[in-house]
């Protein structure tokens, strides 16, 4: 287990040296020279070139790529993410400040898209064939296939608009009003799950198919259990196996969902921070959001993979 | 049972390229003609869909948006197979150093949500409808090339693939004419599901005003602009929504029903079991 935990870690850890490179890479072919347009910016004129190459060699943008890369990962790693050009603010401050509300909106939305994913799938699965099952995968299809814009421009209709149940827009601190902070997220993380839960019925309802249609289910009815008894016993456990995968696919779905979410419901989170960087062309920090979502991607994938190899030992001896 | 669904995906398509064709025909008024004396209005029997800000009839506006909206949708991801395809052709057959580090790269790709990378490529390109088909072209070979890959990984090992290496014939055609043909379905599958979710991310990227510019009008554009009419005219930004939802569900129909022909695997597990 431990060699398996290694390997891994080492993965995750080569997949991210990759991104960081081709998040800078990115960085690089921006068009125009940032110095000079933080310069212009706040001298407001003409500035001596002299000038400009003092403040490229104190960022050290006058050193080869690869210092350069090297310097950016140490800053990044030292939590110095730059500054933003739009606020003036600290980018690691930005981030900080903001983590916690698209923290909640995410555990809200996967918990969500399991609620509503398991039971579809598992109803489908025992139901294969028959109108509830065709109804459940198309539902299940259809969760997939819904843009969470469009989701939320139907629900705010809805809810707002028709029946003023629920806030169109903003966002209440869980310790400024308990309900209303329910209230308020509670369109956001229902939309963000919803192609969660439609993704999770699917995986849930072919992969427990696969386990039904296995012998020991056979030797299970054989003995004269229940078809419920079999479910619950038997079938389940090793169908939901394979479901932990998905988990870390709608984390994905999630973390894209949020930047449209946030930006419509004007939720103040990470996912409307970057929106409003790409909006204002505020490098740092968009070149900070890339990462961030880099990494929240990979770390989810690594627990979703060492999970795995936890509950089936046969992942551990393969690789 | 599957077929049905996949048959419904069909005909929808079919629909929306006869749409995208006649739509001169087809549109009741010019989607361009403003008439400001009949802005934001209801369905009428003139307007069947009402107008827009500037009283344009919506009908007209987003029959013509079909063709953009499918276009991007369309060539986004036929430039993306091809890079996808080629690189998992490749990685696949060669195995090896070069299979780790196509891997690899695919691998960094994938931890970025498309839609996440494609917004801040398209900050750099700048908005336009190119932009969006470059950015998502960029970013979204990676589905192509990690199926790919793994077909091939399978196919290569088969006896006739053998008997061609040993009847003296170059990797290119190999490559060519022994496994892209026997890799082409799940390919089909893939680019199908990838159409759909393209023109879902070219409307997230028109949503937020950074996606196809005016005159060009996407479904996207047409809701962003009725998102801020939502409580005047809901149907503004609800219908053109709900042609996106529709295409992408046709496509994803389309997808599933060709993978389940393609595999049929599943259903017979099944059926096994009921014989208990």
């Amino acid at each position: 287990m431990k060699r398996y935990i290694l390997k891994r870690l080492l993965y995750s850890l080569l997949t991210l040296w990759l991104t960081s490179m081709l998040i800078f890479a990115i960085a690089r072919i921006l068009p125009g020279d940032p110095v000079q347009g933080v310069v212009m910016a706040s001298h407001m004129g003409a500035v001596d070139n002299n000038v400009i190459e003092g403040i490229r060699a104190q960022f050290g943008l006058n050193q080869p790529l690869t210092v350069q890369y090297l310097i950016w990962v140490k800053n990044f790693i030292s939590g110095d993410w730059g500054v933003s050009i739009a606020s003036g603010e600290k980018v690691f401050d930005m981030f900080m400040k903001r983590l916690p509300i698209t923290f909640e909106l995410f555990v809200c939305s996967v918990l969500w898209s399991m609620l509503i994913g398991f039971p579809c799938g598992i109803i489908s699965a025992v139901k294969h064939g028959d109108f509830i099952d065709r109804l459940l995968s198309a539902g299940a299809v259809l969760g997939l296939s819904l843009p969470v814009f469009w989701e939320g421009i139907i629900l705010i209709y809805l809810f707002s608009v028709m029946l003023h149940i629920l806030p169109p827009s903003g966002f209440v601190p869980f310790s400024d009003s308990i309900k209303g902070n329910l209230l308020s997220i509670a369109m956001p993380t229902f939309i963000m799950g919803t192609q969660g839960a439609g993704l999770i019925a699917r995986y849930v309802r072919s992969s427990l198919l696969e386990v039904l249609g296995q012998d020991f289910i056979r030797t299970a009815y054989a003995k004269g259990y229940s078809e419920i008894e079999v479910l619950l016993r038997h079938a389940l456990k090793p169908a939901l196996l394979p479901v932990a995968t998905v988990a870390g696919l709608t984390w994905g779905y999630v973390t894209a969902g949020s930047f449209i979410v946030e930006y419509m419901f004007a939720i103040p989170g990470l996912g409307r921070m970057g929106v409003n960087a790409i909006f204002s062309n505020d490098f740092p920090v968009i070149q900070a959001t890339l990462i961030i979502v880099a990494i929240n991607i990979l770390a989810v994938n690594l627990l979703v993979d060492l999970q795995y190899g936890y509950l089936d030992p046969r992942i551990r001896v393969q690789s | 049972m599957k077929n049905r669904t996949l048959y419904l995906g069909l005909i929808i398509i079919a629909a929306l390229l006869v749409v995208m064709a006649a739509a001169p025909q087809i549109a009741p008024h010019d989607p361009e003609a403003q008439d400001l004396y009949h802005v934001l209005e209801g369905p009428s029997e003139k307007h069947l869909l009402g107008t827009d800000d500037v009283g344009r009839d919506l009908l007209s506006r987003v029959i013509t948006g079909t063709r953009p909206t499918l276009l991007i949708g369309v060539l986004s991801t036929l430039f993306s197979g091809i890079i996808g395809v080629g690189l998992g052709l490749v990685a696949g057959y060669k195995g090896g150093a070069i299979d780790m580090a196509v891997m690899r790269v695919t691998d960094a790709f994938m931890s970025l949500p498309v839609l996440v990378v494609t917004l801040a490529l398209v900050a750099i390109f700048g908005s336009g409808m190119q932009s969006v088909i470059i950015a998502i072209t960029l970013v979204n070979w990676t589905g192509f090339a990690r199926i790919v890959r793994g077909e091939v990984l399978h196919t290569r090992e088969f006896v006739y693939v053998e008997a061609a290496r040993a009847m003296g014939a170059s990797g290119l055609r190999i490559i060519f004419y022994h496994l892209l043909p026997n890799v082409m379905g799940p390919i089909i599958v893939t680019a199908s599901i990838a159409i759909g979710g393209n023109i879902m991310i070219e409307s997230a990227v028109s949503f937020l005003g950074l996606g196809a510019q005016p005159p060009l009008s996407t479904w996207g554009n047409e809701l962003r602009i009725g998102y801020a009419y939502l409580e005047v005219v809901p149907l503004f930004s609800i219908a053109p929504g709900l042609l996106i939802t529709l295409t992408v569900l046709a496509f994803n129909f389309i997808g599933d029903g060709l993978r389940d022909a393609f595999d049929p695997r599943i259903s017979q597990t099944f059926n096994k079991s009921k014989e208990k």
